[in-house]
């Protein structure tokens, strides 16, 4: 009987796993969920990518060395949410780009930063776009940042110990106003008004909270996430090269400029001196009348 | 690092945790909500592995509130208690395990009693009068000890509690700052540990000191 | 069998070498690749040699992939992968073709090709790419990827065992790093150099790499992607070409808009 109803089953589906690459986006299924991805058969495949990568950055003789290093910053002010990145990615202490865009536009309203994995961080904020435009679709309204970076992170959950790195703040606004939140490949998902991601982060915090407020103008508030990148880039040999600055406001983000973060530096040096010089003059002259 | 405090009383059952969040040396946030209320007189304070501490919170409250839906009554301290505890003992033993330590905090309408739970990550659960999770287990459980007596009162237990985030706030070299409720048998309140006299300034908030419950009785009405 | 009487020393000997059991399925192949943009073409070029730590396996494995009409892919890292991956990237785009009735656009092939790298972004190939053609508007684009698929599009880059020689000569020729015009010249604009520029300073980064890098040599071979209208006399006319070049029209590989792909090879030295 068994091998009657046997043979009436149809035949099992022919599945290669070298072939699941084959269509969808990377690693979506028909019904555009995410697959398991390609992982190799041994006992700890993240031991194994620890081994051959420095994804974790533990071990700096793997072959395979990713995109690192980098200062990300991001606050929420009455004016908007200002973003502001450097633009270097460093393979152990070569510098492998100067150029990286560290902002990802994620659609017109959305921004989110890179840190960590380059790769992981277009990637998965990439899918994050098509997974927001579907919300669109289907609800006739535009997703909450909330709802946005809860998507991420819980994607970046299910992988959680596999190797994935990424520390990136997903910035826009919603119908709650401007709303920033970090998201990091340890499943971590914070909402806050003020953050700074990456290698030169401290450096970064280091001016950023010495001159934030929430009342600060705009063109305050873009100065403050300009000086802070160029202060990280100048500490930070992992930082630098130039930066991105982004200001995001009711109607959607908008590029403000690139700067070389060494031009800048000399720029602000420049000033410093004339206005201590300045001071200098002041207070010769006030001697000079009494 | 972290630090909680949970603390029983006569009618009431205290809960108290840092509100600190980041990574390695980097505090990225100082107003971090670490207790989730779970139920009209239930709550939990959570801590542990990054990741881990939210989705397993999650995981909790969601379930609580399904046996709400089914049920038509919440579960009572006890009987959650023994599920959240089964949970991480069943998670320990899968391929992922959850790393949460928490201290589940209660209130049984029922027979009016407080419930306290100390559960850690392996699936230990300790029903104590009073507990501690992190820092604060080397800290001020011995203040704890030494103040704490049978059925004490708000204001007393408040006073216990004050001494043990004093205690932490003089011996370690981390500054905390702390959240605080309050379970009795009218449900959640907010405390100021920083007031005066917290429960005359709970009691004198009444509605805006209380924790919105997140599982309120579903109205179904009539259907067809 | 007096053969076998004595038998070989190593017969003898007890297998005492600890035996690997780390799986390790990688392999360094060494050589570089460089693709440089231009206003209306591409030039992708690698050099030939494979080697295994000091041992040179062959002096002529191709680096260099035509996919289409429009695009040129250059793999470096490990050969293995790097041949895997490019079979699976025409296969892909040979679907693509029946499924549309058009050959894939070089945007598109990038993102084909960063999906394909981060499938396998646990089991990584060790691969690092570069993509060069001619983009929808006709612009002259580079691509360059990471092993597991982060990409940016660049006017030009260098991959492999020399990136960290060649790159700076580059940064200086092609971006004028570091370069101040004379006074009151123009000042420099990047990517609009023209093709013969971009050609000798293609086979000067070649043959310095050469010079001083152990894994790079034997031959270099520039692909060369042109924008349509374009002639093929724009490449073989007197002074467009360093001496010594051999030239060779690839033929078109389906229903394109007419770009021209060459292929410019070259010896290097080869010890």
């Amino acid at each position: 009987m068994n091998a009657v109803l046997q043979s009436l089953q149809p035949p099992a589906r022919h599945t290669n796993e070298d072939e699941e690459d084959a269509w969808g986006y990377g690693n979506l299924d028909q019904r555009g969920g995410v697959r398991g991805m390609m992982v190799p058969r041994v006992p700890d495949p993240a031991a194994f990518l620890n081994l051959h990568t420095d994804s974790i950055s533990s071990n700096p003789a793997a072959k395979i060395k990713l995109a690192h290093g980098t200062t990300t910053l991001a606050f929420r002010f009455k004016g908007g949410i200002i973003v502001a990145v450097d633009s270097r990615a460093t393979a152990g202490s070569y510098i492998a780009s100067g150029t990286v865009k560290k902002v990802i536009e994620i659609n017109p309203y959305l921004l989110g930063t890179m840190a960590g994995g380059a790769a992981d961080c277009q990637y998965w904020e990439t899918y994050l776009g098509m997974q927001c435009r579907l919300h669109e679709l289907r609800n006739k309204e535009r997703i909450s940042v909330a709802a946005a970076s809860k998507i991420l992170s819980n994607i970046v959950y299910q992988y959680k110990g596999m190797g994935l790195s990424m520390g990136t703040m997903i910035c826009g606004w919603d119908k709650t106003g401007p709303a920033l939140f970090y998201v990091d490949s340890d499943g971590s998902r914070l909402k806050g008004d003020l953050f700074s991601v990456g290698s030169g982060s401290t450096f970064a915090y280091g001016v950023l909270d010495q001159g934030y407020s929430y009342d600060l103008s705009d063109e305050e508030a873009q100065e403050l996430g300009r000086r802070s990148i160029i202060a990280a880039g100048h500490r930070d040999a992992f930082s630098g090269n130039t930066c991105n600055l982004f200001h995001v406001r009711e109607n959607g983000w908008e590029f403000i400029a690139n700067y070389d973060v060494n031009e800048l530096w000399y720029e602000y040096e420049a000033k410093k001196k004339a206005g201590a010089s300045q001071a200098q003059a002041q207070k010769d002259e006030g001697m000079a009348v009494e | 690092m972290e630090c909680s405090f949970g603390l029983t009383g006569k009618d009431f059952v205290l809960l108290a945790a840092d509100t600190s969040a980041g990574r390695s040396i980097i505090q990225m946030k100082d107003d971090e909500n670490k207790i989730k209320a779970l139920g009209p007189h239930i709550a939990m304070a959570y801590g542990g592995e990054a990741g881990d501490t939210n989705n397993f919170a999650d995981f909790v409250d969601r379930n609580l509130r399904l046996y709400q839906i089914r049920n038509h009554t919440p579960l009572l301290p006890a009987a959650a208690s023994a599920w959240i505890r089964r949970s991480l003992a069943e998670s320990l033993r899968s391929r992922h395990p959850y790393s949460v330590n928490l201290m589940l905090a209660g209130f049984d309408i029922t027979d009016s009693t407080s419930h306290l739970y100390w559960i850690d990550y392996l699936g230990t659960k300790a029903i104590v009068p009073y507990a501690a999770h992190g820092l604060g287990q080397y800290l001020a459980l011995s203040t704890m000890d030494k103040w704490w007596t049978e059925g004490v009162d708000k204001r007393e237990g408040i006073e216990i509690l004050k001494k043990c985030v004093d205690e932490v706030g003089k011996r370690s070299t981390l500054k905390f700052k702390f959240n605080c409720i309050l379970i009795d048998a009218s449900g959640i309140h907010h405390i100021n540990l920083d007031s005066s006299d917290p429960i005359a300034e709970m009691e004198q908030a009444g509605k805006a000191a209380e924790v919105i419950n997140p599982n309120p009785p579903l109205d179904v009405g009539i259907t067809a | 069998m007096a053969l076998f009487d004595q038998r070989p020393a190593y017969a003898h000997e007890p297998t005492v070498a600890p035996i690997e059991h780390r799986f390790s399925p990688y392999s360094d192949n060494g050589g570089t690749i460089l693709a440089i943009a231009g206003a209306d073409f591409a030039v992708i070029a690698g050099d030939t040699r494979q080697s295994e730590g000091y041992s040179i396996q062959t002096r002529y494995a191709r680096k260099v992939w035509q996919l289409t009409d429009n695009a040129t892919l250059a793999t470096n890292g490990f050969a293995a992968d790097g041949k895997n991956f490019v079979k699976r990237v025409k296969q892909r785009l040979e679907w693509y073709e029946h499924a549309h009735h058009k050959p894939m656009g070089l945007k598109a092939i990038a993102r084909m090709i960063q999906t394909m790298l981060y499938g396998r972004r646990f089991f990584p190939y060790y691969v690092y790419n570069i993509l060069g053609g001619i983009e929808e508007d006709g612009t002259g684009a580079v691509y360059s990827f990471d092993p597991v698929g982060s990409y940016e599009r660049e006017a030009c880059r260098a991959a492999g065992a020399a990136q960290s020689l060649v790159q700076p000569f580059l940064d200086n020729q092609i971006y004028f790093k570091n370069q101040t015009p004379a006074p009151g010249a123009e000042a420099f604009v990047p990517g609009r150099l023209p093709m013969a520029t971009v050609l000798g300073l293609v086979v000067d980064s070649f043959t310095s790499a050469t010079e001083r890098h152990i894994e790079v040599g034997d031959g270099l071979e520039m692909y060369v992607v042109m924008k349509e209208g374009r002639q093929t006399t724009d490449l073989t006319d007197e002074g467009q070409l360093p001496a010594g070049m051999k030239v060779e029209e690839l033929g078109s590989m389906g229903e394109g808009r007419g770009e021209k792909t060459f292929l410019v090879s070259m010896p290097l030295k080869r010890d």
